[in-house]
């Protein structure tokens, strides 16, 4: 199957924080659990991905065209939602539905509309009006009304309540199988249960593991000697002892 | 694509004291008063602006958009200029209106500061320059800190607002005051004043679409 993302050998030095030679790649219709603890990079290497921080080594495609010849045209085919933030907050849903459409060569009024009403999102409501999950859905709807073939969720369900996790988990999974890459940043590994296809692992700026969940889970079943969850693996490779 | 950013800025971006504070402009009708200070209320429009931006996080949302980065900037810039050449026609036909209609008017030939002439149009486009260069510049040099550089704007403005308020009562330099007709001098200050806004606007666009390229958000 087409790889929809390749990420090779991304790098970036901070003064206390280093990012070192991760890769991956994400297919069509498949949903990436990108996975690691607060602090660990995801979403440092999320923004490499997107041209907001510059790696000092390594290299993004996208649809197999490198970001940084083609940056307006890649960005045709990204979606980008981010939990926790409110683009914009005091302006109507419509009125930025209305100047957000304008820069997409491929945006549908139909999908939108369609969306929207499936998300029961209200165009009259401003920003600052919806709930954490309404304002993801929000981001979703505007994603997939140029038909983004890559959607970058960066921890997009934290801050939901378990019912909208479970909601965004089921959303995931039907846009996947229309064709969808999703690479979806979180530190929640029970929504990863119900709709990674595979798992990029990063712990302290270094790459432990991409592979498929159920290798994953596999792999850790045979050192932990139990039949792990993605908590329990994460518990496992991250567990350190506290001096108090 | 420029005019789809530009639209941006106007629609959801622009603080609608960008627009009011052009009114500031009026400022050039009032006697005894440091005039120049209206160019500076409708830089600090622009900068509601720009404080905007930062709480609704507009760049987050823009770089996301399928634009260049470079683009980013240049809609910004080409919407604080828009307001300053809006701003700047209104103190034209204003500074019209003081020179003639009114050039008798008691109120203005006792007026000790600052008269409306051309001298005065050129300081105007002098302030607005300084806010394109140590603002905008330094407001892209991290694309969220507008404080200081606009601290920094203020200093300046308030050097050149004072001594475009003292030069007039230098000996020898009386001339610069007056509203009786348009002296070669005064031209001279427009001139300068055209030319330091727009040399000054197309380096500052020039380094600010630079240090945002290198920005890492």
């Amino acid at each position: 199957m087409e790889n929809i993302l390749d990420v090779q050998g991304i790098s970036k030095s901070y003064p206390l924080f280093r990012l070192n030679n991760i890769s991956f790649s994400v297919q069509a219709g498949e949903v990436m659990g990108f996975v690691g603890r607060n602090g660990a990079g995801k979403t440092t290497t999320l923004k490499a991905v997107l041209n907001l921080v510059h790696p000092d080594a390594g290299q993004v495609k996208i649809l197999g065209m490198d970001f940084l010849g083609h940056e307006d045209q890649v960005k045709q085919q990204i979606g980008y939602a981010v939990g926790g933030i409110s683009y914009y907050k005091r302006k109507k849903v419509r009125d930025i539905i209305a100047v957000t459409r304008t820069f997409y060569d491929n945006w549908d009024d139909g999908e939108c509309t369609h969306y929207m009403t499936a998300f029961k999102i209200d165009g009259d409501k401003k920003i600052m009006e919806l709930s954490e999950g309404m304002k993801v859905k929000f981001y979703l709807t505007m994603a997939l009304s140029h038909h983004a073939k890559l959607l970058i969720l960066d921890e997009p369900t934290s801050g939901l309540d378990p019912v909208s996790r479970d909601e965004m988990t089921v959303i995931f999974r039907k846009l996947a199988e229309k064709g969808v890459a999703i690479l979806f940043s979180t530190h929640i590994t029970s929504d990863l249960e119900k709709c990674a296809d595979s798992i990029t692992y990063i712990k302290d700026g270094e790459l432990a593991a991409s592979m498929k969940k159920d290798d994953f889970i596999q792999k850790y079943t045979a050192e932990m000697g139990t039949t792990p969850t993605l908590e329990d693996i994460m518990i496992y490779i991250e567990k350190e002892e506290v001096e108090i | 694509m420029m005019t789809k950013l530009l639209s941006k800025e106007m629609k959801l971006t622009a603080s609608p004291l960008s627009f009011i504070f052009i009114a500031f402009a009026a400022m050039t009708m009032i006697p005894g008063y440091p005039i120049l200070c209206g160019a500076f209320f409708i830089c600090l429009g622009i900068f509601y602006t720009f404080q905007q931006a930062t709480e609704c996080d507009d760049i987050s949302y823009t770089v996301l958009l399928p634009v260049r980065k470079r683009d980013v900037v240049t809609a910004k810039f080409l919407f604080a200029v828009i307001i300053e050449l809006i701003s700047f026609t209104a103190c034209t036909v204003l500074t019209a209106v003081r020179m003639n209609a009114l050039s008798g008017a008691d109120a203005y030939l006792r007026n000790p500061m600052m008269n409306a002439n051309t001298a005065y149009l050129g300081f105007v486009l002098l302030i607005f320059a300084m806010f394109n260069i140590f603002f905008l510049g330094g407001f892209f040099r991290t694309a969220y800190k507008t404080g200081m550089p606009f601290i920094v704007f203020c200093i300046v403005a308030f050097i050149v607002i004072s001594a475009a308020e003292a030069i007039h009562h230098v000996p020898g330099f009386e001339y610069m005051n007056r509203t009786a007709g348009v002296s070669k001098a005064q031209c001279i200050i427009l001139a300068l004043g055209a030319v330091v806004f727009a040399a000054g606007t197309i380096l500052s666009h020039r380094i600010s679409a630079s240090s945002f390229e290198r920005i890492d958000f």
